[in-house]
């Protein structure tokens, strides 16, 4: 007897679990395991770009997006992308909701910024490199100073060559591709040099949206929805300004995508015109930068009235340019938020959920065979799989969120199933006669563990979509439910097996 | 040990020779039977998901949800007294656990969250309140992400099924009941008012790996057998199998009884709703299609 008890903890798949086990207890001790903020409180954003990115883009924005809310004086921020879309961002320790809709707001009020002159783009929030204190002078100018990256510096001296005077624009947000239905004298504003600064040769600004934004411009006359459908053909939107408000509802029941804007009281077609493009500016170009010489150190100025409206024109200035890095705009699109006091309570009841199912399962299998012999064995199995998953865990600081414990709970509830396998083909070996017992004995192991790899590899098959496909919070399903599967089929079914064949008396 | 051995051994056998007889009449039932009464549950079901398909979800559809724990409140009343003060309509629906009871206010995307708290918050100070929203964009990717997680898992299982039997007519059936499990499921799913979200996604694909698990012991049961009869075989592998089933239905319940979360109690429950579908597309169809599949064969038919 003795013996074989020693053959049996020299196995080495016994061996293996052991190891595992003392492994995944000392990884616990020494290194806890982190939650997601479903148990552990916070807010989770889901954001989603305007249009598809390539990875370079996206991790721009992942950058971007991460320094800027740790400049909110945020910690515990994971931001996070996924696919070419969606960007993921958590916050832990936000314990109110005005709090996570602040974060919101941030996150939305990041705007795509934009260089244009003559028509061309120069460059992006991405070229602004860095933006300098502003400055009030005593008889109310501004002037903003920033840097601008090398190759944009570079392309701006050659567009510029020359052309002293002529108007540099800049905008946050402009309706990229789109067409504008305007009132006749807006149209009229638009391509007249009133947006020229001191340059009446240059193109008018109607001309300049068009090349850099490939965005069209039509005075209203009474079109019908149908007829600006058709000129809309091709764009992204439809930008109604001030005209009547039918035609969006009309539009949108041609699946045309529309955003109206109302003129607000006493707004000039000018200040109409600044509001739907996103415009700052345009800044007259001084003659230093004419030359046909890179200069990266420029500066934004222009004069106001009294010193209260230009503080307030650069300190705007000076915001845009400052947090206007992000290459794509983002909308948040899925939002939760959780209070610290009641992921502890999920915690607990994760916890309470765990040892209830444990407690289940060792009593239906005591039930079932009515013999401690197998129901002990098969609810400690399960018990060292979930210790061996939650070391796991925590050794490569898996947040472990709600999905991520259903998903372990799961994997012991298949791991359950294929003990009953692997039990049951056991007993059926109770009738054979002695001499072929053991050949018999390994026939059935085989057959059982045939079941048992056949159903992993279906499982984690059908899981691997979930955790490459997937966004959202669902990753975390997947990814225990695999390792689940994985440390159940490698590590604790075999060491199972042998305990099984230990204890019902085969050999 | 070698006593208890000997008083083990027999007692066990017993049990499962009681088990046996009980199910038996499964055993004897006529292929042709077993084959007809699930596919006709199974149109049954498909009906009624044409009828009354499960309801989206806000992570689907978009929209807002604020649930208020520790908040007890007759649910049509609370819509209204919430409706009125913020001006837009919103669906109450209270749910109880063990250890608190609550309720969850929808309300459509675009509604501040904030707002509803904060008339909640008038009435009900002690709760404790957490608020999700979407919008429907995003519900939208959702969408076509969870029908593509579905269906690539599905091949991917299919696919698995294959290279493991090698064989046409017992792979297809494993793949059929799969179907018919996530089928049933769902349509229970739109008996019950259980809302399709990203998390009863999981747990159908979750049902793929689950479901396969019994099919596969029965295929294997049954056409690697080595010695008994198609009856012997069946009825070994039924034993196993309702024992596998019923443990993970007792773990399944617990979870489902405990947890006040929505995420795993939907989880919990929809997994229920597949393994019991599950009991019927295994034991009955799969097996009856098995049997008339090894007869032909006996017969030197070949599929």
């Amino acid at each position: 007897m003795k013996r074989k008890t020693k053959r049996l903890l020299l196995n080495w798949k016994i061996l293996l679990l052991i190891l595992f086990l003392v492994g995944s207890i000392a990884t616990l001790a020494l290194r806890p395991l982190t939650y997601g903020i479903d148990i552990s409180g916070g807010v989770a954003l889901v954001a989603q770009t305007e249009h598809p990115v390539d990875s370079k883009t996206m991790s721009v924005v992942v950058d971007s997006l991460q320094r800027r809310l740790n400049n909110l004086g945020l910690r515990d921020i994971t931001v996070e992308a996924q696919g070419n879309q969606i960007v993921l961002v958590k916050v832990a320790n936000i314990s109110t909701e005005e709090q996570a809709n602040q974060i919101k707001t941030v996150i939305e009020s990041q705007g795509v910024f934009y260089m244009e002159f003559s028509g061309v783009i120069f460059g992006t929030g991405k070229d602004v490199e860095y933006v300098g204190v502003y400055k009030i002078n005593s008889d109310n100018s501004w002037s903003v100073p920033f840097r601008i990256s090398k190759s944009a510096a570079e392309k701006f001296a050659k567009l510029a060559k020359g052309k002293p005077g002529w108007p540099v624009d800049m905008f946050l947000d402009p309706p990229v591709n789109s067409l504008l239905v305007v009132p006749e004298s807006v149209y009229k504003a638009m391509n007249s040099s009133e947006f020229n600064a001191r340059a009446p040769e240059a193109p008018t600004l109607l001309e300049r949206i068009t090349k850099a934004f490939n965005i069209s411009v039509v005075a209203y006359a009474n079109q019908s929805a149908g007829e600006i459908a058709k000129l809309a053909e091709g764009k992204d939107k439809v930008v109604l300004v001030d005209v009547p408000q039918e035609l969006q509802t009309e539009l949108e029941g041609m699946n045309v995508t529309v955003r109206y804007v109302a003129r607000a009281q006493g707004e000039s077609d000018h200040q109409l015109i600044v509001q739907v493009l996103g415009l700052y500016g345009p800044y007259s170009l001084g003659e230093g930068l004419t030359v046909g010489e890179a200069q990266q150190d420029v500066q934004i100025t222009g004069s106001a009235p009294d010193r209260l409206s230009a503080e307030q024109e650069a300190s705007k200035v000076y915001t845009v340019l400052k947090s206007g890095s992000l290459p794509v705009k983002l909308n948040v699109v899925g939002m939760q938020f959780i209070s610290p006091r009641l992921g502890e309570g999920f915690k607990t009841q994760a916890l309470y959920a765990g040892i209830g199912a444990l407690i289940a399962v060792f009593l239906i299998v005591y039930f079932h065979y009515r013999n401690l012999k197998i129901a002990v064995p098969v609810a400690s199995t399960s018990l060292f799989e979930a210790i061996i998953i939650l070391g796991f865990a925590a050794l490569i600081q898996w947040n472990l969120d709600l999905p991520s414990i259903a998903g372990i709970i799961a994997a012991i509830g298949t791991g359950v199933d294929q003990q009953v396998v692997i039990t049951d083909e056991l007993l059926g070996g109770e009738r054979s006669t002695r001499v072929s017992r053991r050949s018999s004995v390994l026939r059935r192991m085989g057959r059982a563990f045939f079941v048992i790899f056949a159903s992993a590899a279906t499982t984690i098959a059908a899981m691997s979509f979930l955790l490459v496909y997937f966004v959202g919070t669902l990753k975390g399903f997947a990814f225990t439910t695999i390792l689940g599967v994985l440390i159940g089929v490698l590590i604790t079914r075999p060491a199972y097996a042998e305990i099984a064949k230990y204890l019902l008396g085969e050999d | 040990m070698s006593k208890s051995k000997t008083r083990t051994g027999p007692s066990i056998d017993s049990i499962k020779a009681k088990e046996r007889e009980k199910l038996s009449f499964l055993a004897r039932m006529e292929y042709k039977k077993m084959i007809t009464y699930p596919l006709a549950v199974f149109l049954i079901a498909l009906i009624l998901l044409a009828i009354s398909f499960p309801p989206l979800g806000i992570d689907l559809n978009g929209g807002v949800v604020v649930t208020g724990y520790g908040v007890d409140a007759n649910p049509d009343e609370l819509a209204k007294y919430v409706s009125d003060k913020i001006g837009v309509d919103v669906r109450v629906e209270r749910f109880t656990g063990v250890q608190s009871t609550g309720v969850r206010v929808y309300a459509p995307a675009g509604t501040d969250p904030v707002r509803i708290i904060r008339v909640l918050k008038e009435r009900y100070p002690n709760a404790e309140y957490i608020h999700s929203e979407v919008q429907p964009t995003f519900g939208k990717i959702a969408q076509q992400q969870g029908i593509r997680a579905l269906v690539f898992a599905f091949l991917a299982m299919a696919a698995v099924v294959f290279l493991f039997f090698r064989s046409l007519v017992p792979s297809l059936t494993i793949i059929f009941s799969a179907l018919s499990d996530m089928t049933i499921a769902v349509a229970l799913m739109g008996i019950f008012g259980i809302e399709l979200t990203t998390a009863t996604i999981a747990a159908l694909l979750m049902l793929i790996g689950y479901t396969v698990d019994s099919n596969i012991l029965l295929t294997t049961k049954l056409l690697k057998r080595k010695e008994g009869s198609v009856e012997e075989a069946y009825l070994s592998a039924v034993s196993t199998g309702f024992t596998m089933s019923t443990t993970t239905l007792g773990a399944l319940f617990v979870l489902w009884l405990v947890s006040t979360n929505q995420t795993i109690d939907n989880i919990a429950i929809v997994l229920i709703f597949g393994l019991l579908a599950d009991f019927m597309n295994t034991w009955v169809l799969n097996a009856g299609v098995l049997k008339w599949y090894l007869t032909r064969e006996a017969r030197g038919g070949r599929v």
